[in-house]
């Protein structure tokens, strides 16, 4: 299926102005501030640019499900349906990270569950490329294959449409109503593919100098001799971890003023002092090279073991945001294959 | 759906000194918590924050429950300053749970020091319930100096059961205190009991320091990786392996413990701090 570029935005501004079926919420990726490219996720307007396509937004998509700041006792109950779109396929990745986080196991958060529930996600193929993307050295690549709804890929003003759920297969015949949409012909498809594979190797050109052995039990070897090295310029500061849209570590924070208790889950990070530390001052990660290389050791082992996915998907937010400078992948190649290489950029 | 946040409102009904830093606060939560000896429970100080311990009740007893706390840091200062009446909330209970079966018919060994001592009386008192399915219990408390030595108006008690032996050591006794019991850190007890240690289980629990010496001290008179069950303190924030922070390698403390066999988590970085 093909639908044109503004008619979806059509779509989206009678969604967000009026309400269309359920829907009455659309975040999308616009841009941010006057760089060209870079966006961040906000609710739909006709007043901001809106980048459907292009490279992965400035913070994850993390931030919609599990939000910063939240309250988990007692649950707000009602909330509006809504669509995010715009998602590209490193997002798309931490979203099945989450998921198996939050409700795939045990236990189920119940306020991100509601969120996902009331979600539906549109995925977008990347069209262009950040200096910190590298979604391929994790065996990913620019664009979703799996878990959205709709995928949408750009062929010049108009989208090709993939359907990825039955909440995708409900969601287009409701913009069907409203817009046109048209079929689609195999040379769309064969020109979707090309301009996949172009894309696709401009991640590996990229990052052709960084690939790595992928050997990650490595990543547990010169505890105390490269580790303080590749963390020397690090200040502590927990952006990575933010960023990330795999890290979910919480504080939960008791906000009760009457008789009835009222509890407010936010973002920690394994990156501050006093993430592990227990009563009486004692932490097992004193030292800020410990809780750095903590992060490495959850992104590529303890994820991998406790849900059988890697905690990274390649988008390069945590370098983007560095207070230090340090390159995500080159500490990752210094330390698997022991290359000499200067991880700060 | 059960919010895996819900709190459960508990008032104060006693306050007891146990010693200098450490009190054992006693509450009547407003439904009945069923924990099994070693799990652990979140309690919430409203507008404060919430800390991870450990009721230091039988867990026969459903309708109330002791928690013994040390003053040691910003939370726990604050539970110092609570009083008979006031509301404290209550999560769980959490984890793993002592393996009592596995203790049936054995000759048990504790070993507690310090603050260590609350979840162990829990266990303590659960087996007493059911003394007749244990052969004999064996517990070695340690402290820092007599003053510091807890729950000592039941101490008398314990003693008188036939198949109990418990003794005790105190690190230090300084001038002006007096001590009719052994003096040195917890281990040198060991030298005071008679079990097999190839075929019996042993219970460890306290800080840090004394849980690693303990257990390799064990380990050196004869016990099985497998029969060593220790209470590991992290700190467990969430309770559900969610939060992260008492991650231990591929281990969360919260959920697959805080009870562990040795034998479970040796080869897992920096367990002892």
């Amino acid at each position: 299926m093909l639908i044109e570029e503004q008619a979806l935005l059509l779509f989206f501004q009678q969604c967000a102005e009026k309400g269309v079926g359920a829907y009455s919420e659309i975040i999308v990726p616009v841009q941010q501030g006057e760089n060209e490219g870079q966006s961040h996720f906000s609710p739909f307007s006709r007043d901001k640019v809106c980048i459907l396509s292009g490279y992965r937004s400035i913070d994850p998509v993390k931030m919609l499900f599990y939000m910063p700041r939240e309250k988990v006792l007692p649950i707000q109950k009602s909330r509006k349906k809504r669509i995010v779109a715009g998602v590209k396929a490193c997002d798309i990745k931490g979203v099945q990270v989450l998921d198996a986080a939050l409700s795939g196991g045990d236990f189920i958060d119940p306020v991100y569950q509601a969120w996902r529930e009331e979600t539906t996600l549109i995925s977008t193929d990347c069209s262009s490329i950040a200096s910190t993307c590298h979604c391929t050295l994790l065996s990913g690549q620019p664009y979703a294959e799996s878990g959205f709804d709709l995928n949408l890929s750009k062929l010049k003003d108009k989208f090709f449409i993939q359907v990825g759920s039955e909440k995708g297969e409900a969601l287009l015949k409701l913009i069907q109503k409203y817009v046109p949409v048209e079929d689609s012909s195999d040379a769309d498809l064969k020109a979707v593919q090309a301009n996949r594979k172009k894309m696709k190797e401009k991640v590996i050109a990229q990052n052709k100098d960084l690939e790595r052995s992928g050997k990650y039990d490595k990543l547990r070897q010169d505890y105390d001799k490269d580790w303080p090295k590749v963390s020397e310029t690090c200040v502590g500061c927990g952006a990575c971890t933010h960023i990330c849209p795999t890290c979910y570590c919480l504080i939960l924070n008791d906000e009760t003023k009457a008789q009835k208790f009222v509890k407010v889950r936010s973002y920690d990070s394994c990156q501050w002092h006093g993430y592990a530390r227990v009563a009486g001052g004692d932490s097992p990660r004193p030292k800020m090279f410990q809780r750095f290389r903590n992060r490495y050791l959850c992104k590529f082992l303890f994820m991998k073991s406790n849900f059988d996915q890697l905690g990274c998907t390649g988008c390069g937010r945590c370098t983007e945001a560095c207070a230090g400078n340090i390159d995500f992948r080159k500490v990752v190649k210094r330390i698997t294959d022991k290359v000499k290489t200067e991880v700060v950029v | 759906m059960q919010n895996p946040f819900e709190v459960i409102p508990a008032k104060i009904y006693k306050i007891k000194q146990e010693s200098p830093l450490i009190r054992t606060i006693s509450l009547r939560p407003e439904k009945s918590i069923r924990f099994q000896t070693g799990q652990f429970m979140e309690l919430t100080l409203p507008g404060i924050g919430e800390a991870p311990f450990t009721p230091s009740t039988s867990h026969f007893q459903t309708e109330v429950m002791d928690i013994t706390i040390m003053k040691t840091g910003f939370m726990t200062e604050h539970i110092h300053q609570t009083k008979v009446g006031d509301l404290v909330g209550l999560r769980g209970p959490f984890g793993t749970r002592y393996p009592l079966e596995r203790f049936e018919g054995k000759d048990l060994l504790i070993l507690g020091g310090g603050c260590g001592l609350a979840p162990l009386r829990s266990l303590f008192l659960t087996l007493l319930d059911e003394i007749d399915k244990y052969k004999s219990i064996t517990f070695l408390a340690g402290a820092k100096s007599p003053k510091d030595c807890i729950y000592k108006s039941e101490v008398s008690g314990w003693k008188k059961h036939p198949n109990v032996k418990f003794l005790r050591a105190v690190d230090v006794v300084p001038e002006g205190e007096t001590w009719d019991e052994e003096v040195g850190v917890v281990t040198v007890l060991l030298k005071k009991c008679s079990i097999d240690p190839k075929t019996n289980p042993a219970v460890v629990c306290g800080p840090p320091v004394m849980m690693k010496f303990g257990t390799f001290d064990l380990l050196k008179m004869g016990y099985k990786e497998e029969n060593i069950y220790l209470s590991m303190e992290k700190k467990m924030y969430c309770g559900h392996g969610q939060c992260r922070h008492c991650v231990m390698g591929k281990y969360y403390a919260c959920k697959d413990g805080p009870v562990f066999s040795y034998a479970q988590i040796k080869d897992e970085e920096a367990i002892w701090e």
